[in-house]
């Protein structure tokens, strides 16, 4: 399991890009994660950073009717979430390139 | 859809979710409503929980299994991520439950007054009639510890909602004891401030004291309406 603090960011900008390939919805987003590898994420997990990204207009929302239930909440991408996703995307890069760095050097060290 | 009709949508959809649902989100719901956050928001967010929990429950799934088993966290986080209130709403929200609670305690006050009791008698009776309602010092002040204990109660009650649940260290005499003593404190305030605050400040006629407390509810009104 991701310690909460580490996941928030990473999950914000793995949020944005599934529904930068389709609308979708919480808990088909929750579902999405658990396909690429992620532990089980709760849709009351990915509430609050849906709120967060609508709130800093990255994306937007519209309620649709549902096969079930209430109308549903469904999400696209807006231009700024564009943007943002390909910065996201670069500072990730940046992250990994130097993380897998400094951990090379240390089992090289070790060896 | 404004926050009225949200909330009317919200109170229908509430009816569809199982007992074990509805009891955490009514402590949920209680919790959002003192948060810093607007009405419209307070509804959008109650209707995003009860899709989702509905969706859940259609799914054979617990409350749990969508948010988890730390409510207060995942109420914060949700509050932290919505836009604040203005200081027009905040105005906009005291003034709102101030004029309700001093056109209500005004209301009760009428009712429950020795004159209004006197002027049925002289109804009855065909005795000459007198509008003329007394205003003392504790009246106002009683008035005053009401609105701001209402205050007080509501904000309590709300923010401790979704505290875990402590054990009761007390034993049953003892609670009942100190319920007890704490209720007769009360009462001893309330009576020294009427006792000492018996002496009419000023009289007020039966039909103006109708219309302010008219206007406190009509005020109520518009201020609702503003929002």
């Amino acid at each position: 399991m991701i310690p909460s603090q580490m996941l928030k960011g990473i999950l914000e900008g793995c949020i944005l890009k599934i529904i930068s390939r389709n609308e979708t919805y919480g808990y088909e987003i929750a579902q999405k994660l658990l396909e690429y590898g992620f532990s089980p994420i709760a849709e009351g997990t990915i509430y609050p950073v849906l709120l967060r990204l609508e709130k800093n207009d990255l994306i937007c929302a519209q309620y649709r009717e549902s096969s079930c239930g209430p109308k549903r909440k469904y999400f696209s991408i807006t231009a700024s979430g564009k943007k943002e996703l390909h910065a996201f995307l670069e500072n990730w890069q940046e992250l990994e390139t130097g993380v897998n760095r400094v951990f090379a050097e240390k089992e090289t060290e070790n060896q | 859809m404004n926050v009225k009709m949200l909330n009317k949508s919200n109170n229908e959809l509430d009816k569809e979710i199982n007992e074990e649902s509805s009891s955490i989100m009514t402590d949920i719901v209680c919790y959002l409503r003192v948060a810093n956050i607007s009405d419209y928001y307070q509804e959008i967010v109650r209707r995003d929980l009860l899709e989702m929990v509905l969706s859940a429950q259609d799914r054979g799934e617990s409350i749990q299994s969508v948010i988890g088993e730390d409510y207060k966290t995942f109420c914060d986080e949700v509050i932290e991520n919505l836009p604040k209130r203005t200081r027009k709403e905040r105005i906009l929200d005291f003034c709102e439950t101030f004029f309700l609670c001093a056109a209500i305690l005004g209301g009760i006050n009428l009712i429950l007054s020795k004159e209004i009791i006197n002027l049925l008698g002289a109804i009855i009776s065909g005795q000459p009639l007198n509008f003329q309602m007394p205003i003392t010092a504790s009246s106002i002040l009683l008035f005053g510890i009401n609105i701001i204990a209402a205050f007080i109660f509501v904000e309590i009650i709300c923010k401790t909602a979704l505290n875990p649940k402590k054990e009761k260290h007390l034993s049953k005499p003892k609670r009942f004891m100190l319920g007890g003593l704490a209720g007769g404190g009360v009462m001893a305030v309330f009576i020294v401030i009427a006792w000492f605050g018996k002496n009419t400040l000023f009289t007020v006629n039966m039909v103006v004291y109708c219309v302010v407390v008219l206007g406190l509810l009509a005020a109520y009104k518009i201020v609702k309406i503003i929002e």
